[in-house]
């Protein structure tokens, strides 16, 4: 049940976050006005995002008495989901950014010359670096799943419902079943594993 | 009759500035644009192609004046293709490269692929539809990029030195072939530095110095009524 916990939360977490982070990253990288790069830096530094920090402020928004509080999400995978959804945007956002910004510049105008609007353009251009929009969401996926900050503080480590692999092996060590927290330890690194083998033959196609 | 209108044009670009008094491209007709260089001749084309808005100065489409406005320029540019001088190739097979443009423009099935077999043809690659583009020689991969902005049968083709890093006798050929697309209806302007080109294909002399465009042919009154 953590194994799955902590797929479907981080799966879904990180979907939500490519949907938000693409555009954004392809937005900053293509367009040029006042207080982009101020922007960029705020991206960077939303990347070093403390996970407790995340969870704590999500906290205050989702406790009864916050204002999301009558939506009844704390300690529900969703506020889990949402929390992960924080850490992972910006992280794909930015490596979409990078992407775009390394990017050979001759593909937009090409795809304009040949007749494209410029949404379709930019989504040439997405099929073009798509390894590299790839590789954002094996590193976002990769965070969101490894956090224990925004399992913990949003989740509450609820059994059956809420607990993820990496909260489990927290209460695990801190009971003092050092092998056991060790076991889901390789479990999760096996999980990883397997996304990204997942993820690196789609990659291929 | 006018197919592109440029007047009292202004544009720059970083410290360069490409100045264009006045430029009249008459519909059917072949234009050679020269100039060294440096001189503006990639930056023009450009500009013809509508991929950059000048700072001052009017251009005019079949008589109207462009207005910049996204949906009414993918209008425009989808009559309008540039074959840059060092095109990108799309990743994936020749086939897809030059079914963008043509599916963009709602042709699909067997046509699309009539469409593809033929510009193929006509810049001698035929059989290349499943090759990688990625993969094509750096000849192979600039006739590919022609037969791309061929089989859109645009009203007016920019080619920047079309003919460049080509063998001297698929020079003479597509030359041959360049020169018979005015009769089709379709204005042509080759950019090129090779003043040898210019004389062997003919056409009207556009003149190219240090931005600014200092020769072109002129317009007589009854040219210029549409």
């Amino acid at each position: 049940m953590t194994v799955w916990t902590s797929l479907y939360t981080s799966s879904t977490a990180i979907v939500i976050a490519g949907f938000l982070g693409v555009p954004v990253g392809l937005w900053l990288g293509l367009s040029q006005f006042r207080g982009r790069q101020l922007l960029i830096t705020l991206l960077n530094t939303l990347m070093a995002l403390p996970t407790v920090v995340v969870g704590l402020l999500l906290f205050g928004l989702f406790s009864r008495q916050g204002p999301l509080g009558p939506l009844g999400l704390l300690f529900t995978p969703w506020a889990m989901i949402c929390g992960q959804v924080v850490l992972a945007t910006p992280i794909v956002a930015n490596l979409v950014l990078t992407a775009v910004s390394g990017a050979d510049n001759r593909i937009i105008n090409t795809a304009l010359t040949l007749g494209a609007s410029r949404f379709q353009a930019a989504h040439q251009l997405l099929r073009e670096i798509r390894f590299g929009v790839m590789a954002a969401v094996i590193a976002g996926f990769g965070r969101v799943i490894a956090e224990v900050g925004v399992a913990m503080m949003l989740g509450g480590n609820i059994r059956n419902s809420t607990r993820t692999m990496t909260t489990a092996i927290a209460l695990e060590t801190s009971k003092g079943e050092f092998a056991f927290g060790l076991a889901l330890g390789i479990v999760l690194l096996t999980v990883a594993l397997l996304v990204n083998l997942g993820l690196n033959v789609l990659q291929q196609r | 009759m006018a197919l592109l209108e440029l007047n009292n044009i202004s544009m720059l670009q970083g410290d360069f500035e490409l100045q264009v008094p006045q430029l009249t491209l008459q519909r059917g007709q072949l234009y050679v644009l020269r100039g060294e260089n440096g001189s503006g001749k990639s930056t023009l084309l450009r500009l013809l192609a509508l991929l950059q808005q000048p700072q001052r100065g009017e251009i005019c489409f079949a008589g109207e004046p462009i207005a910049w406005r996204a949906e009414r320029l993918q209008a425009l540019r989808q009559k309008i293709t540039l074959l840059d001088q060092n095109p990108f190739l799309f990743a994936g097979s020749v086939e897809k490269n030059l079914a963008f443009g043509l599916k963009l423009r709602g042709i699909h099935g067997d046509r699309l692929r009539q469409k593809i077999d033929q510009a193929l043809a006509v810049v001698g690659l035929s059989g290349f539809q499943k090759r990688r583009a990625k993969e094509l020689s750096g000849g192979e991969s600039r006739r590919v990029a022609l037969a791309r902005a061929l089989c859109l049968q645009p009203k007016l083709l920019l080619l920047d030195e079309p003919t460049a890093n080509l063998d001297i006798g698929q020079v003479g050929v597509l030359e041959k072939f360049l020169v018979s697309l005015p009769q089709q209806g379709m204005t042509v302007v080759i950019a090129s530095h090779d003043s040898g080109q210019a004389e062997r294909i003919g056409g009207e002399v556009v003149q190219m110095a240090r931005g600014k465009l200092i020769d072109a042919p002129a317009v007589t009154p009854e040219l210029k009524v549409v």
